[in-house]
């Protein structure tokens, strides 16, 4: 490449207005040919611009395996439905459940229930006042030995 | 899309998101787990995959934005970038230790700020067309242009001061 060519190349290089092509003429000339003494300090920036462009990864790219992954997911939400479904169940299945049958007979016993509580009290309150009827006794005995 | 399919999808670039990720990083260790997260999301989204155009634009905006991110959440948890592979690895500049101008050129390129390393490395290493990095930065040519040549320069006026002082 004639040198003005170079020269002209390069100032439009630094300004950002040359095309792929005439970059590539640019790196193949300061990467392939002697270059003359006043444009030596550009030689380094194409000849590492050109080394950046050969390095490699050399870390080999792994895939998780992606099945046990989805049967894992699977399973959590198995897990989680599972828990949730016995919490309800335990909770629904300790109340107690009586047919129409048994609550009415369930009634029946609570009114029964009440009407017996109420004869023992009032029955207590009879036998409170036996009391004295025995008391009464006690004294009769003492006055007439 | 299954295993095969998608490897042979993404294999073509992940060098390229390799080099991108390592310009941004700078650490080799980071920019491999960089490119293995990348490929991580792309393989998780894969249903998708096939409905954009361009696989590869789209993965190296991934790729840029993952390593932006990289560099945001180190700053902030005030962790300095720590990368020993200078001249332990065997990277490409260690072939180059003996051309210092070479390395230098490494060098100042590390200290370009972010959006001018992403194009230079994506125009002058990759040699994508301006229309196309436009698209995967989400910019316009004439920014692209303009960050290009800002970058250009940087690198050519640290050169021309290296080499008016003499090398070394």
């Amino acid at each position: 490449m004639e040198l003005v060519n170079v020269k002209k190349l390069l100032d439009a290089y630094f300004e950002g207005a040359t095309s792929l092509e005439e970059e590539k003429a640019l790196q193949d000339f300061f990467n392939n040919e002697t270059v003359a003494d006043d444009l030596v300090q550009y030689q380094p920036i194409f000849a590492g611009l050109k080394a950046a462009k050969e390095e490699r990864s050399s870390k080999a790219f792994t895939l998780p395996e992606s099945k046990p992954k989805t049967i894992k997911t699977w399973w959590y939400s198995a897990a989680a439905i599972a828990v949730v479904a016995f919490g309800v169940g335990s909770f629904y299945f300790s109340q107690p459940h009586y047919t129409q049958e048994e609550k009415e007979a369930l009634a029946a016993f609570e009114k029964s229930k009440n009407a017996m509580m109420l004869l023992s009290e009032n029955l207590n309150k009879g036998a409170g006042q036996l009391t004295f009827v025995e008391q009464f006794t006690i004294t009769k005995d003492k006055i007439f030995e | 899309m299954d295993k095969t399919e998608f490897i042979a999808t993404v294999m073509p670039f992940k060098d390229r998101l390799y080099r991108l990720a390592k310009r941004i990083l700078v650490s080799t260790d980071e920019a491999e787990d960089a490119v293995q997260e990348v490929f991580l999301k792309l393989w998780n989204g894969k249903e998708n995959i096939g409905n954009y155009k361009n696989p590869e634009a789209f993965a190296i905006t991934m790729t840029k934005n993952y390593c932006l991110d990289r560099l945001k959440s180190k700053q902030a948890s005030n962790l300095k970038i720590v990368h020993s592979n200078y001249q332990t690895s065997e990277n490409i500049e260690k072939n180059f230790e003996a051309n210092d101008g070479v390395e230098m050129v490494f060098k100042i390129m590390e200290t370009l700020p972010e959006q001018q390393k992403i194009v230079l490395q994506l125009r002058d290493v990759e040699q994508f067309e301006f229309s196309e990095i436009a698209k995967m930065l989400d910019s316009n040519e004439t920014a692209i242009r303009v960050a290009l040549s800002r970058a250009r320069k940087t690198v050519r006026d640290a050169m021309i001061k290296k080499y008016n002082y003499g090398i070394g």
